[in-house]
């Protein structure tokens, strides 16, 4: 008797977690692959079948929408680049680093509405950077940074960069801080240069941290900018600026098109879920071992 | 277990710091990167510059000079923003819906990542590696089910039913957070409560909880950060203008004064400054809290 | 250590759970506009003394500034006349006006009286199911006093209530036209050739021929509304393409984005169109920075407000089409208020409705709004601005069409609006808007044939 409990006892653990995680994601995730497949007929009634998933295919704005995302993908090097640079910097005894981590880390901290709604103004043809670019001189390169179909995305990237950039940043240097430090010395003392210690000793002890990064913002490339779009461009001009997320919130609650935003759902979620495994298999980190 | 799954102790804010030893090399290579960090620090810092002197200005100031400091400087907009906006009002939902699920997410999720760090059973592995898969599912893919089911059981447009779906959506990172964090604690503490003939109930409230401190710190700003800052979920299931927490009312905001741009940004900027305050006077937490256990 | 852990343990705890209990559960609550009645006020014999709570999703201080107001003075005013009667508004967003609704639809549940836009969208709704006849439940004496009636009729029934009607003109700059050496129109209206040599005076004399922001999309449409409209002899020429029997592709549906183009390489809009919305684009013709711009009703008297009323000229849209629809005007009564299917009250919504009408109700409307009121009873004499007794003019005589009410909301949203910005933004050509607005209509025919079965029942004369 006392052994059943004991057995059963992690079950009752697990139980109020569990039920949350049964209804916020077991139930919509069995719920929209089975939407997906259920096709509306000229009665309103629904039959069984994989038109959603052609009607998606045969849609321009969808394969718009994925290359706009993929467009977003090309932000992530950047950010990271830009973050160990500067997490570089710092870690070299810079006077006063701390005030620059916390003044750098800040943009993180501010909610994207409220950062989008500011680079609205800052971005618009006659805001500050492009009125900055005319009095240097450089007006030919004032672009209408998020009203050109060309920019728009490039534009909301930088954005992205903008914020993400903080959290990149204490992460590595938070890293950094925690190297050993003989190595480095080692490295000094062999007479290596800056590039050559951080490119062979550094890098190297930072990389699980850094892939941690990178998938992460992967990740949030795809499936965590909502806010930033709806917030600057509401998916415009056109649909230049239309992601995948907004394309879903679309379909799902204008457009009253359940079937063909549940398959744009099926197809963000395996792509999401491809990533992650793909990072897991590459870490060659088992996932969690017994 | 492994090596590789332990982590590293999470370091507690205010050891002291170490950073390379290695001199700058020389007068002008450090003036220069002092240079490339000040450039940086006022790009970051602008935006929100810009935040505060529009706010102030009124909007003939502004459409003549955007750049400049508010001259004459005006509280009218802040008071429009008070009386006419809901932004109070939304803040307010916010933080109860902050709160509400952070504490209920925290206390469900300790449960849970207590029985898979310090408990065998079957199915163990498996669990956690769900936890993994289930963090970086996008509300986008959910919203639409969830909003449907809510509407079944009559729970939309609801704050509670907001809270429970943010629940739902902390616990994957907050579980596995947690195992992580649990796993880092020495086995000898355990064995030593067990002898003494401590429930692993008791074991849990007496000695883990007291112990990860740090790693509830953790996840609490991040959590916090995360349910303070989600749009597309609040959004979709609160319409009240009365309900809704300040990110989807901040969108509202700004659609009722497109025209009065300083408007706008002084109810931005309200809605902004509790985070700027606790992040003035928590820096640490923020900042190392949010990265201990990411660093492995 | 561990009793003080403990204490800070429980007091979060039990602030936690008594803050979700604060937290407001149910949306039918929280009023957001009305006021509480006047306390102690003799009240007048009322009928029915059993409470009624209605809830109205009320959008129309977009199109009508003032309304809200309007509107909370309104409550106020039938808490007198009905007291058992508690009416509460919850203003709607323009952005989520649709899907609010339809997210209330198919839950079944949600206010009594809801605004949607006419016609399309609400014909969307009746097919649903989600509505009753507004006709069931008010005289038909009453109704025979509302305007525009036609643009909810539907199998012979009246699904909307019309509040007011907004209609559309240019308005232009006496003291700008003057500047450049241009004349005004001698009659309502110039023709294209007219419009577009005016247009390049003006921008030879350094001044911005017309004020457009499209953002929001929202001018483009305009554009579609006020010109494409031309090429059309009736909205049922635009119900066939809708249902795919027409190309989007031919001339009358989409030569005139040719014209639009035209205009956007001559440099006729203001540079910085992509990055204003609607009423920033507007904007800078209040400011006296463009000589034109479209202006609804509210919007031309904020122009007369900042430039004043002498300095304001109006005309019709410049005729470019030859189809019968080339002269008709465009005053719609923009939003109707629907009453729900599931509404306990619908008696008592529609009567709330029908005492929006009342004369006392309608003569505050105006004066709230400046707007005019969608009924024969509304006193005219009201009007004193000599532009907007002529659009007045305009809106009540002759045959009404917007012709965005004869679309199916998903066409509208991503054809329409998109194919403007495509031309303002200049990222995709004339051709590439019409490819558009067909292969969008496609999308929907194929992803909805329910509804398209509905609109291949719905003749239009």
């Amino acid at each position: 008797m006392a052994n059943l409990t004991r057995r059963l006892e992690p079950y009752l653990y697990l139980t109020p977690a569990s039920l949350f995680l049964l209804l916020v994601f077991v139930y919509p995730i069995v719920q929209i692959v089975r939407t997906s497949l259920l096709v509306t007929n000229a009665e309103g009634g629904k039959t069984l079948g994989l038109g959603n998933y052609s009607l998606v295919a045969k849609d321009p704005v969808f394969w718009q929408a994925a290359a706009n995302n993929g467009k977003l993908l090309f932000a992530v090097p950047i950010m990271t680049l830009l973050a160990l640079f500067i997490a570089l910097l710092l870690f070299e005894r810079v006077r006063g680093w701390k005030i620059y981590r916390s003044v750098l880390f800040l943009p993180y901290i501010i909610a994207v509405p409220v950062v989008a709604t500011t680079f609205v103004y800052l971005l618009g043809l006659n805001g500050i950077l492009n009125t900055l670019l005319r009095l240097a001189g450089l007006g030919f390169l004032a672009k209408d940074w998020l009203g050109s179909a060309v920019w728009v995305i490039p534009s909301i990237g930088a954005v992205i960069v903008y914020r993400e950039f903080g959290f990149g940043l204490v992460l590595f240097l938070a890293r950094l801080m925690s190297l050993d430090k003989e190595i480095l010395e080692a490295a000094e003392i062999d007479g290596a240069n800056w590039w050559q210690t951080h490119w062979f000793v550094t890098l190297p002890q930072m990389s699980a941290v850094i892939e941690f990064f990178i998938v992460v913002e992967l990740i949030t490339m795809l499936s965590w900018v909502f806010a930033y779009v709806y917030t600057m461009t509401g998916g415009g001009p056109g649909f230049a600026s239309t992601i995948m997320e907004f394309y879903i919130w679309k379909h799902a609650f204008a457009f009253r098109s359940p079937g063909i935003a549940s398959a744009l759902a099926v197809i963000l979620l395996a792509s999401t879920t491809l990533l992650i495994v793909l990072q897991l298999r590459l870490r060659r980190q088992p996932l969690e071992q017994v | 277990m492994s090596d590789t799954t332990r982590p590293t102790p999470l370091r507690l804010p205010g050891r002291p710091v170490e950073l390379s030893t290695r001199r700058g090399g020389g007068w002008p290579l450090l003036l220069l990167k002092q240079v490339i960090l000040l450039l940086f620090s006022l790009l970051a810092i602008y935006p929100i510059y810009y935040m505060v002197i529009t706010a102030f200005k009124t909007q003939e100031n502004w459409l003549h000079n955007q750049f400049g400091l508010p001259i004459p400087f005006t509280m009218q907009n802040i008071n429009q923003a008070l009386d006419q906006g809901r932004l109070l009002v939304w803040l307010r939902n916010s933080v109860v819906v902050t709160v509400s699920a952070i504490f209920l997410s925290t206390l469900v999720s300790t449960l849970a990542a207590y029985a898979i760090a310090r408990m065998r059973f079957p199915g163990r592995g498996a669990y956690l590696n769900a936890m993994i898969i289930l963090m970086v599912i996008p509300p986008a893919v959910i919203i639409l089910p969830l909003f449907v089911l809510m509407v079944q059981i009559d729970l939309v447009n609801t704050q509670p039913g907001l809270i429970l779906i943010y629940i739902g959506m902390l616990i994957p990172f907050s579980v596995y957070l947690l195992v992580s964090f649990f796993r880092g604690l020495p086995v000898e503490l355990f064995d030593a409560a067990a002898i003494d003939g401590c429930s692993n109930f008791g074991i849990l409230w007496r000695i883990v909880v007291p112990l990860s401190s740090p790693a509830f710190v953790t996840l609490i700003v991040v959590n916090a950060l995360w349910v303070w800052n989600e749009l597309l979920i609040a959004l979709v299931f609160l319409q009240s203008e009365e309900l809704k927490t300040l990110m989807p009312g901040l969108t509202l905001f700004r659609g009722h004064f497109q025209v009065n741009e300083p408007l706008i940004m002084a109810g931005t900027l309200i809605a902004t400054l509790p985070m700027i305050i606790l992040y003035l006077f928590g820096q640490r937490f923020f900042i190392e809290g949010l990265v201990a256990g990411a660093v492995k | 250590m561990r009793a003080c852990f403990l204490r800070m343990f429980t007091v979060l705890a039990i602030a936690s759970l008594f803050l979700t209990a604060c937290a407001t559960p149910a949306a039918t609550t929280a009023p957001a506009v009305t006021q509480p009645p006047a306390a102690g006020a003799t009240q007048p014999a009322a009928s029915g003394g059993q409470p009624v709570e209605l809830t109205f999703w009320y959008w129309a201080e977009s199109d009508a500034p003032g309304a809200d107001k309007w509107m909370a003075e309104t409550v106020q005013a039938y808490q007198k006349v009905k007291p058992n009667v508690k009416v509460t508004v919850v203003a709607q967003s323009t952005d989520t006006l649709i899907s609010a609704f339809q997210s209330a639809v198919t839950a079944g549940s949600g206010p009594d009286i809801a605004s949607q836009w006419a016609t399309g969208p609400v014909l969307g709704f009746v097919w649903q199911n989600a509505l009753v006849p507004v006709s069931d439940y008010v005289p038909k004496s009453e109704m025979d006093n509302w305007l525009n009636l036609n643009e909810n009729t539907y199998n012979g029934k009246v699904w909307g209530v019309p509040m007011y009607l907004i209609g559309i003109g240019v308005m232009y700059n006496k003291d700008l036209f003057q500047k450049a050496g241009v004349t005004p129109p001698s009659g309502d209206r110039w023709t294209w050739d007219e419009f577009m040599a005016a247009c390049e005076k003006i921008k030879i004399a350094g001044i911005t021929p017309f004020a457009v922001g499209d953002k929001d999309g929202y001018h483009g449409a305009w554009f579609f509304a006020n010109v494409g409209i031309q090429g059309l002899d009736s909205t049922e020429d635009l119900r066939q393409a809708v249902i795919g029997k027409a190309s989007f592709k031919d001339e009358k549906y989409t030569g005139w984005y040719k014209n639009l183009d035209e205009m956007v390489k001559k440099g006729y809009f203001n540079s910085d169109v992509m990055s204003l919305t609607l009423d920033q684009g507007e904007r800078v013709f209040w400011d006296g920075k463009a000589a034109m711009a479209w202006g609804t009703d509210g919007m031309i008297k904020q122009a007369i407000t900042t430039l004043g009323e002498d300095k304001v000229g109006l005309m019709r849209p410049p005729k470019l089409g030859s189809g019968k629809l080339a002269d008709a005007g465009n005053a719609t009564q923009s939003i109707s208020f629907l009453i729900t299917k599931w509404s306990k009250h619908p008696q008592e919504a529609a009567d709330f409705l029908a005492f929006l009408h009342t004369p006392d109700r309608l003569s505050a409307w105006y004066k709230f709004t400046g707007v005019v009121a969608a009924d024969k009873r509304f006193d005219t004499s009201a009007v004193t601005s000599p532009n907007l007794k002529k659009m007045l003019q305009w809106e009540t005589t002759g045959p009404q069409v917007w012709l965005e009410n004869y679309l199916p909301g998903q066409v509208d949203s991503d054809a329409d609006l998109p194919a403007g910005q495509m031309i303002f933004s200049q990222s995709g050509s004339p051709t590439d808007a019409a490819d558009l607005w067909n292969r969008t209509a496609e999308s929907w025919r194929t992803q909805h044939p329910d509804e398209l079965k509905n609109w291949e029942g719905w003749q239009q004369k």
